[in-house]
């Protein structure tokens, strides 16, 4: 696998505080942490994160895709369930624990290709990291952005600076009505190359169309998490050669073929998934 | 200085602290946290002759103070641990107790004659259990007579020392506990996790494929300490505790209330370093008390 090739930043749980939180409108907020003399995490890869105030409830941390690295990391969070909206209320100076960097980073770029970002929702997060280290490359990927309306397109100003923009909304609030996948159908050709981070559904379609025309395919796995980090089992995603691959050590990033999409859709289509509203 | 050591039947522990089976993978995983063989042991991923792919997802969810699991036992096999693990743990130094399953009286004694020839193979702990499959693993955990059974079975294959982990589940606890020690058991492991369910209201299904799973974490800590309680006034071979700890004072009330060690589980999840923690609190403990660890072991009870 081309990941194993990768140098991975060595794992450690970070104590640190939260430097500040950003309010974007629509339950979306980053967050930004201290981490002096970090050598950081690389795009697409996750932090499990959790405030040293939580105690027993919320009991475990929350997978969260990094959106930048270096020595002030951050994080893009939708608010959902109990421990995002905690994240979503979280004041500077709050200590919080980040156990990172984790998982497969995105596979590095081909020099000869166009990248196309296929994002939904907050899958934006780790697409957007991978645009921003590809600035001063003179490359300036397309990124393809769709959410059910205007309100569920987080950061699409800021992705403005690194990427060539393309909007779609379920409801034709902004941009194109209707979905990413009848955009990214027009622009498959041999010369690009596919990245996806969004809802199951919307990462599956991608991934056919991706099939069907040849093209490269790698995707951001999302799965239940207890520990991150290869020890519970809990994140099994079925794989194309039988059997469950764990979606915190094989990925999150992965080549799309990988992934049985099939069982995947089977065992994960009902709960919602990220970037829907719950 | 404060001895640290305890013993668990023939077996020495460097100090009272083992993580549990489940939750520490093989061991080989936290290399970028903390040197395992510091640790009074580890408890392998329970093991099986073949390996499994364990259950459909989703397999894991919180809960209050806690989380359900039914991962089905997903793990590489014994042949696979033996070859690809085993020696890299043994070259450490990790001491390794071995957690295995099967849904037979003859696949138990299969897997322990495999084991039992193995060095760095410590203990085998056999998990009669286990909540999340079909066949076996809790079968032989609630019933006195099928637990000595097996427990005899694979006392009769193996030198090692044979740990039994009970199911919280057993109907007669203390029963099923002292038919094992009859059978030649060295100690009593407690507890596993307890079934449980939750229901996504949304969906208006289980959250979990399998649609119960294993409660573990502090939820089930109280109901763990009872029964660590129970079974040594009842028992006299060593107990090890284990059922929600998540710090010092979590792992100083099994102890107290009779357990000659511990086993941290779910806390490993949030925090590699849960264990190595423990086990360093546990020693300042004993410091500031001018005591050996040995001494707190049943204090309460007395
Ligand atoms: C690799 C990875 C990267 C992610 N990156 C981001 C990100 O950048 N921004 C963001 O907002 N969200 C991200 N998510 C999803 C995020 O982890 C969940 O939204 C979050 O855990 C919900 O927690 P909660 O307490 O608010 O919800 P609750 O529903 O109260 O959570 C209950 C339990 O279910 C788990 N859970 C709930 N929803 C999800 C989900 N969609 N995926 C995985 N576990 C879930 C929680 O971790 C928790 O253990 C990512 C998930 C993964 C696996
Ligand atoms: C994800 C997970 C997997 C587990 N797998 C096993 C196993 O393979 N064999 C076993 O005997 N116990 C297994 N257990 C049970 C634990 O070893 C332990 O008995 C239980 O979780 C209670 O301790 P805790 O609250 O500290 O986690 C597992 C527990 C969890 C949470
Ligand atoms: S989250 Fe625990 S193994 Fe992946």
């Amino acid at each position: 696998m081309t990941q194993s090739q990768v140098q991975l930043p060595k794992r450690q749980l970070l104590q640190t505080h939260l430097l500040r939180r950003e309010s974007i409108g629509n339950s979306y907020h980053v967050l930004t942490f201290d981490a002096p003399g970090e050598t950081g995490p690389l795009p697409g890869q996750f932090t499990m994160i959790r405030s040293s105030e939580w105690g027993q409830a919320p009991l475990l941390s929350r997978p969260m895709s990094y959106l930048s690295g270096g020595p002030t990391p951050s994080l893009l969070v939708k608010v959902c369930g109990e421990g995002s909206a905690r994240l979503g209320r979280a004041e500077a100076g709050e200590p919080f624990l980040l156990l990172g960097p984790l998982g497969t980073a995105w596979r590095a770029p081909d020099p000869n290709r166009r990248q196309i970002l296929v994002a939904g929702g907050v899958g934006i997060a780790p697409l957007l990291f991978l645009a921003k280290s590809l600035a001063g490359t003179g490359k300036r990927p397309l990124l393809l952005y769709g959410g059910r309306t205007n309100r569920d397109l987080p950061l699409s100003d800021d992705a403005a600076e690194s990427c060539q923009v393309e909007v779609t909304t379920d409801d034709g609030s902004l941009g194109h009505r209707g979905r990413v996948t009848e955009l990214l159908e027009r622009t498959l050709n041999d010369q690009v190359e596919v990245y996806t981070c969004g809802p199951d559904r919307m990462m599956a379609a991608v991934a056919n169309l991706c099939f069907a025309a040849h093209v490269p395919c790698e995707v951001s796995l999302e799965a239940p998490m207890a520990c991150g980090y290869g020890v519970c089992l809990g994140c099994a995603v079925p794989a194309a050669l039988g059997g469950y691959m764990y979606a915190c050590v094989t990925g999150p990033c992965i080549e799309a073929k990988a992934v049985d999409w099939e069982r995947t859709h089977a065992t994960f289509g009902k709960p919602a998934a990220k970037g829907e509203p719950t | 200085m404060t001895s640290q050591s305890v013993r668990i039947g023939s077996l020495v522990l460097k100090n009272p602290v083992l993580t549990a089976s489940g939750c520490f993978g093989y061991g080989l995983e936290f290399d970028d946290f903390f040197d395992v063989s510091t640790l009074g042991g580890i408890c392998t991923k329970g093991l099986s002759l073949k390996p499994r792919d364990g259950n459909a997802p989703h397999r894991i969810c919180e809960t209050p103070a806690g989380m359900l699991n039914a991962i089905g036992l997903a793990n590489v096999g014994v042949e696979a641990f033996c070859r690809d693990k085993l020696p890299i743990l043994r070259e450490r130094g990790v001491t390794v107790v071995a957690n295995i399953f099967a849904s037979s009286v003859d696949d138990f004694v299969a897997l322990a004659e495999r084991l039992d020839g193995e060095s760095g193979v410590h203990a085998i702990e056999l998990n009669i259990s286990c909540p999340n499959v079909t066949h076996g693993g809790i079968e032989f955990g609630r019933d006195a007579k099928m637990a000595a059974q097996v427990t005899a079975a694979v006392r009769a294959a193996t030198k090692m020392p044979v740990w039994v982990k009970m199911s919280p589940e057993a109907g007669d606890l203390v029963g099923v506990a002292r038919a094992c020690e009859d059978a030649g058991a060295d100690a009593i492991t407690a507890i596993n996790t307890i079934r449980g369910m939750v229901i996504d209201v949304a969906n208006m299904r289980p959250k979990l494929a399998n649609a119960t799973g294993g409660l573990s974490g502090p939820a089930l800590r109280p109901i763990a300490v009872r029964m660590v309680w129970e079974l040594a006034g009842a028992i006299k071979i060593p107990i090890v505790g284990i059922g929600g700890i998540t710090d010092t004072r979590d792992a100083l009330e099994f102890l107290l209330a009779g357990a000659s060690a511990v086993q941290v589980g779910t806390a490993s999840f949030r925090d590699p370093c849960s264990a190595q923690t423990i086990m360093h609190g546990i020693r300042e403990f004993c410091e500031e008390r001018g005591c050996d660890v040995t001494e707190l072991i049943g204090k309460a009870r007395r």
